[in-house]
């Protein structure tokens, strides 16, 4: 081995050089593709793997999966008494699968035909046969809508058709439908959701995350064929339904409440509309809010009002502003000068502050000048105790307690009874009040806030603070839903009903209450008295502007001496030639006695008659057959009931009215003695514009009886029947009892 | 023949014998036992990896997810037959079949662009095959051929590389021509990699420093050039490419699908992956899962972590085989293994970069990963020749 330690040497340099190169070479590339390349590549995956990860995770997961929906049942929406407003009833969408369906044609082994399958889903579903060719021209798509929440029977029809021809490729998918029970009752509140069942007006959108539940979704796995993979991707997410909503709204006063405002807008022939609000005054609960102009919530799109129609039929309006304008709730979205019944606010205030007293008088020119402008009033009241100032609704005198309050004081009671920031009522789009600067507000803009006019309120804001005036003093936010109901029953939210302050004392409010209740039964509110109930109240009239158009309003409450209800109704623009003073006392008010006249029983509040009332109060009819003719006159007159005896029998054989039926005191009640009852049915006589007596005369010509509501106080000589229960030319059995609202025309406030 | 000349001829005879001898004794060695475990452990993950990428389409075409992994598995068991006998024997005898392999290399290459011969897939003819069944790519041939014939050919030449007509020229000519042939089929990525693998061993060989200066800086300048004129629409072609390169989101559905998808893919695995088995983008959605594109698929299964790992095996193998070919007994040894090590890393590099879109793509599989039998099994072989120069490694002194 001697020989290996020579051999290094017989390497001539030449190649030793030739070596060394190679070796070095050799060294550099393996530096370059062992480690070189190798940071390259991993600098490269990392942007990829970590930076842009979640980017392009978001692709794949697009691609990869399919999401199929499944929807959760929307939350029912309950009146107070549990009736339902709005549900969502189950719906089915039918859908097609082209791909499948081309993919099952092209076997060719179906016993129907592309042609037989459109002509008859066609007719099923009533949709026209050439879209369905149409879809099922998109060989490549899975899902195309045939029809959208069809109802049960449709879709059961197509279920049968399907079983019945074994086919495949046609689909039905359950979805939910809204329904509104009572059509257009209170819609502005209620509100409705559009076609992706999203809610997009009043209480549907102001709810909206309780009631809409959580879509459920199923993601399965797709290859790039399209096909569903049966792979560990699949996952449930499943429905949850949504929420119900129980209300402080009940159906029973809104819909007396809805059918007031209309009576009010066609006979008083206002162009604005008019709204209206009933709450519990003690706690702020919404009883009723109605808008007018409604509209149907199963069919929110359409126009409901006639004028309206007219105005598109004739290219003045288009369908756009009309929807907006039907779907506008005026209680809520828009501000008004308040005008007088703002007065109850300046009294609330000017009592807390000591400015003014049960010893406060008045005497009132007709006009008071301030800085050099002439404020007229609605009369010349001459000299007046404080609660006649309130009575006769005199802006001279509240022009005065607006001054002695001062501008500091004014604008913190506005800011108390929660008329600068809004009524913070549970619905959306409230608008806010509109009011001059403090430091900008000058005595002449000080005395027209006093009386209510030179600033903007919504109605609901307004009605919370008046609230607040006679129920003790307390602010309550209104509010409109009482409850939200989980799936299984339990209470997710209920309202608390702790008030918001303080604003009055209860003093203070006592005092408000027995100035407003004045109002009612010797004051511009006269209108708004309702038989065997103490009411309370306030009307207005505020000018729109310089326009010469009216804002007509009356708030009203009851019980005077401890309000369980107090609503406010306002008149936009009544027309100027309808026979009746536009002023809120004449148009308002009336209408108010009727509203109330229906719901504080229906509310079980109890009637406190006075003995001169309870004469005239209704009675139960005794049953007198089979008594003798003396033995049941006698009977009837102890019971007030005049009487009138058909017949010549010693006893009675019949009776109109039955017995056990409850009718006014002082009506006459028919006896039959031996003669047979006549089965004719009465013809309702015209009875609206007569005096009191003429109207009496009629329906007891007609054998009617009659219930006289609204003002009883008729020594103006100008009280008329305003409205009747039952339609002119209407078929009555005899002695139906017609309901009459009486209304002095010529009032002023 | 006189007796001088006989004597003379004797003796030649008897040092050949006696080189032959010692070259016996020497390749008696051992072979290298961590390439041998690299190169086992890289084929077996390949192997694994292939099932996984390939279960889906095979399913879908042939009704058996492990039709392609089975084949893959024969031609693997084949490649360690083939590596084992070539480990076994002197590599010093594939000098006699350098010349041979060039013209077979070349004879194939002419008969595969023959209209009719060869069998076309995507406008390229580049397969030669008994049916459909066994194929395989004259290309693979070549590169096999060019290694060997420039490893012999240029360790014989020594400082005679420093000389341009001998030490580029011919080889220049070699190069040429199979490009030729390859751009005829046509061929491109195959062309880059031979004329790649030839320069390599041009440039180890030791042609002259200023040069290889020049080469690498001009094929540099030429890339960029290309790149930029491609870009002012001076050059149509390969603008495409280009274009699908840079954003391939601009036709996702269309030109640039399979690049998104790739891109999906890889990004989708994040740092941990989604799993082994359980990639989501080899149902359909990335085209040549098992094939070129498969690193995608090991991206998004085993996520940054796995696909590093699994680099990090490569450069183990390409590291150790270099070591091999810097401890080879001879040149010839040396330019054997650089060669075939420069083919692996090249491959490795340019299919993870068309795959991560580090470069425009071109069509390169990935060794021992990509799903081609004949490919698989060449390259075990090419793996045997590196480890049978490994074993005459001379045994360190002063152990």
């Amino acid at each position: 081995m001697a020989n290996q330690e020579k051999k290094p040497k017989r390497i001539p340099e030449k190649i030793r050089r030739v070596n060394r190169v190679i070796q070095s070479r050799t060294f550099a590339l393996m530096l370059v593709l062992g480690l070189g390349t190798f940071v390259l590549l991993v600098g490269k995956l990392w942007q990829l793997q970590i930076t842009r990860h979640d980017e392009l995770q978001g692709m794949a997961l697009d691609q990869q999966t399919r999401s199929t929906v499944v929807s959760a049942s929307r939350g029912t929406i309950y009146d107070r008494s549990g009736n339902i407003l709005a549900i969502s009833a189950t719906a089915e969408t039918v859908f097609l699968s082209p791909k499948e369906l081309n993919e099952e044609l092209e076997k060719k082994e179906t016993t129907w035909t592309k042609d037989f399958l459109a002509e008859n889903l066609a007719q099923i579903l009533d949709v026209n046969v050439e879209s369905i060719y149409q879809k099922m021209e998109r060989v490549d798509s899975q899902y195309e809508v045939l029809k959208l929440r069809a109802d049960e029977e449709v879709a059961n029809q197509v279920r049968q058709f399907i079983n019945d021809n074994e086919i495949r490729g046609v689909y039905l998918v359950t979805d939910a439908k809204r329904y509104y029970p009572y059509g257009s009752l209170a819609s502005h509140v209620i509100g409705f959701v559009g076609d992706d069942n999203t809610g997009l007006y009043g209480l549907e959108a102001r709810y909206e995350d309780a009631l809409e539940g959580q879509t459920g979704l199923v993601v399965t796995a797709k290859d790039n064929a399209g096909n569903d993979m049966l792979y560990e991707y699949e996952k449930y997410y499943d429905a949850k339904n949504g929420d119900d909503l129980v209300l402080t709204l009940d159906a029973t006063v809104q819909y007396y409440l809805e059918k007031g405002l209309k009576d009010m807008v066609t006979r008083f022939d206002a162009a604005q509309g008019a709204s209206g609000i009933i709450l519990n005054a003690k706690t702020g609960a919404v009883l009723g809010m109605g808008s007018y102009p409604n509209y149907d919530l199963n069919d929110f799109a359409s126009i409901q009002d006639e004028k309206m129609k007219q105005m598109i039929a004739d290219g003045s309006a288009s369908l756009g502003d009309m929807q907006m304008r039907q779907w506008r709730n005026k209680a809520l979205n828009d501000t008004y000068e308040p005008g007088s019944t703002f007065k109850v606010v300046t009294l609330a205030a000017a009592l807390e502050e000591g400015v003014i007293n049960t010893e406060t008088t008045y005497n009132c020119t007709g006009v008071t000048v301030m800085s050099g402008y002439s404020i007229h009033c609605s009369g010349n009241h001459g000299f007046q105790t404080m609660e006649e100032t309130v009575a006769n609704s005199c802006n001279p005198a509240f022009i005065s307690y607006g001054l002695a309050v001062g501008p500091e004081r004014f604008y913190d009671y506005m800011r108390s009874f929660g008329l600068m920031s809004g009524s913070g009522v549970d619905l959306d789009g409230e608008a806010t009040g509109i009011f001059i600067n403090e430091n900008d507000l000058t005595d002449l803009d000080l005395a027209c806030y006093a009386f209510g006019q030179n600033f903007n309120v919504t109605p609901v804001a307004l009605i919370a603070a008046q609230a607040a005036c006679i129920n003790g003093g307390y602010l309550h936010q209104p509010y409109v839903v009482e409850q939200v109901l989980g799936d299984d029953g339990t209470v997710r939210y209920q309202h608390d009903p702790t008030p918001v302050r303080q604003v009055v004392s209860e003093e203070t409010s006592a005092e408000v209450r027995r100035c407003l209740e004045l109002v009612v039964s010797d004051g511009t509110g006269h209108n708004g008295q309702v038989t065997g109930y103490r009411i309370g109240g306030k009307t207005g009239t505020a000018d729109k502007g310089q326009t010469g158009d009216v804002v007509v309003s009356f708030m009203c409450f009851a019980p005077a001496d401890d309000p369980e209800v107090i609503m406010l109704l306002a008149l936009d623009t009544p027309g100027r030639n309808t026979g009746t003073y536009p002023s809120g006392g004449a148009m308002a008010a009336p209408v108010a006695s009727t509203i109330m006249s229906e719901i504080l029983p229906y509310l079980g509040i109890e009637p406190s008659f006075s003995a001169e009332e309870l004469l005239g109060a209704d009675t139960t009819v005794p049953n007198v057959i089979d008594l003798s003719v003396d033995e049941a006159t006698a009977r009837l007159k102890n019971k007030g009931f005049s009487f009138r005896v058909v017949g010549d029998g010693a006893t009675i054989t019949d009776q109109t009215p039955a017995g056990g039926a409850i009718i006014p005191g002082k009506s006459t009640v028919v006896l039959y003695a031996g003669e047979a009852k006549s089965d004719d049915l009465c013809t309702v006589p015209p009875l609206v514009g007569k005096t009191p007596s003429e109207a009496n005369v009629a329906a007891t010509n007609a054998g009617l009886l009659l219930r006289f509501t609204g003002t009883t106080a008729s020594t103006s000589g100008s009280v008329r029947v305003l409205g009747q229960s039952e339609e002119v030319g209407a078929q009555v059995p005899a002695g139906t009892v017609i309901t009459v609202q009486l209304s002095d025309t010529a009032v002023a406030d | 023949m006189t007796r001088e000349e006989r004597t003379r001829a004797k003796a030649r005879q008897e040092k050949r014998r006696a080189a032959e001898k010692k070259s016996r004794e020497a390749a008696k060695g051992s072979v290298d036992l961590p390439f041998l475990l690299l190169t086992i452990l890289l084929t077996g993950i390949g192997l694994i990896m292939l099932f996984s990428a390939s279960f889906p389409s095979a399913y879908y075409e042939s009704g058996d997810g492990a039709y392609y992994v089975k084949r893959q598995a024969l031609f693997a068991a084949l490649g360690f037959v083939a590596m084992a006998a070539v480990g076994k024997t002197n590599y010093q005898r594939l000098r006699g079949f350098a010349r041979l392999s060039v013209g077979v290399a070349l004879f194939l290459l002419i008969l595969v662009i023959i209209p009719g011969v060869g069998i076309t897939i995507n406008n390229a003819t580049r397969w030669l095959g008994i049916g459909t069944l066994l194929t395989f790519q004259p290309s693979e041939i070549a590169k096999l051929a060019v290694i060997l014939y420039f490893a012999d050919s240029i360790s014989k030449k020594k400082e005679k590389m420093l000389d341009i007509r001998d030490g580029i020229v011919p080889y220049m000519v070699i190069l040429a021509a199979f490009s030729l042939l390859m751009l005829l089929e046509p061929h491109l990525s195959g062309t880059v990699l031979i004329v790649g693998i030839g320069v390599v061993l041009m440039i180890v060989g030791g042609i002259p420093s200023w040069l290889v200066g020049l080469g690498v800086g001009g094929v540099g300048a030429a890339a960029v050039l290309f790149v930029k004129l491609v870009e002012s629409g001076t050059i149509r072609y390969g603008a495409g490419r280009i274009e699908m390169w840079k954003n391939p989101w601009i036709d996702p559905l269309g030109d640039g699908y399979q690049m998104c998808q790739s891109l999906i893919s890889i990004g989708s695995g994040g740092l941990l992956g989604v799993g082994f088995g359980k990639s989501r983008q080899k149902f359909l959605f990335l085209p040549e899962e098992h094939n070129d594109f498969i690193f995608a698929i090991v991206c998004e299964e085993l996520g940054m972590i796995g696909a590093c790992l699994i680099m990090l095996i490569f450069a183990m193998l390409i590291l150790r085989g270099f070591w091999i070919a810097l401890h080879a007994r001879d040149r010839f040894g040396t330019l054997l293994v650089v060669g075939i090590m420069t083919q692996v890393g090249l491959q490795t590099f340019l299919n993870i970069a068309v795959v991560t879109s580090l470069i425009p793509a071109t069509g390169i599989s990935l060794p021992f990963f990509s799903y081609g039998g004949t490919a698989l099994a060449l390259q075990l072989l090419e793996m045997g020749i590196v480890l049978s120069v490994s074993r005459q490694i001379p045994a360190p002194r002063n152990g």
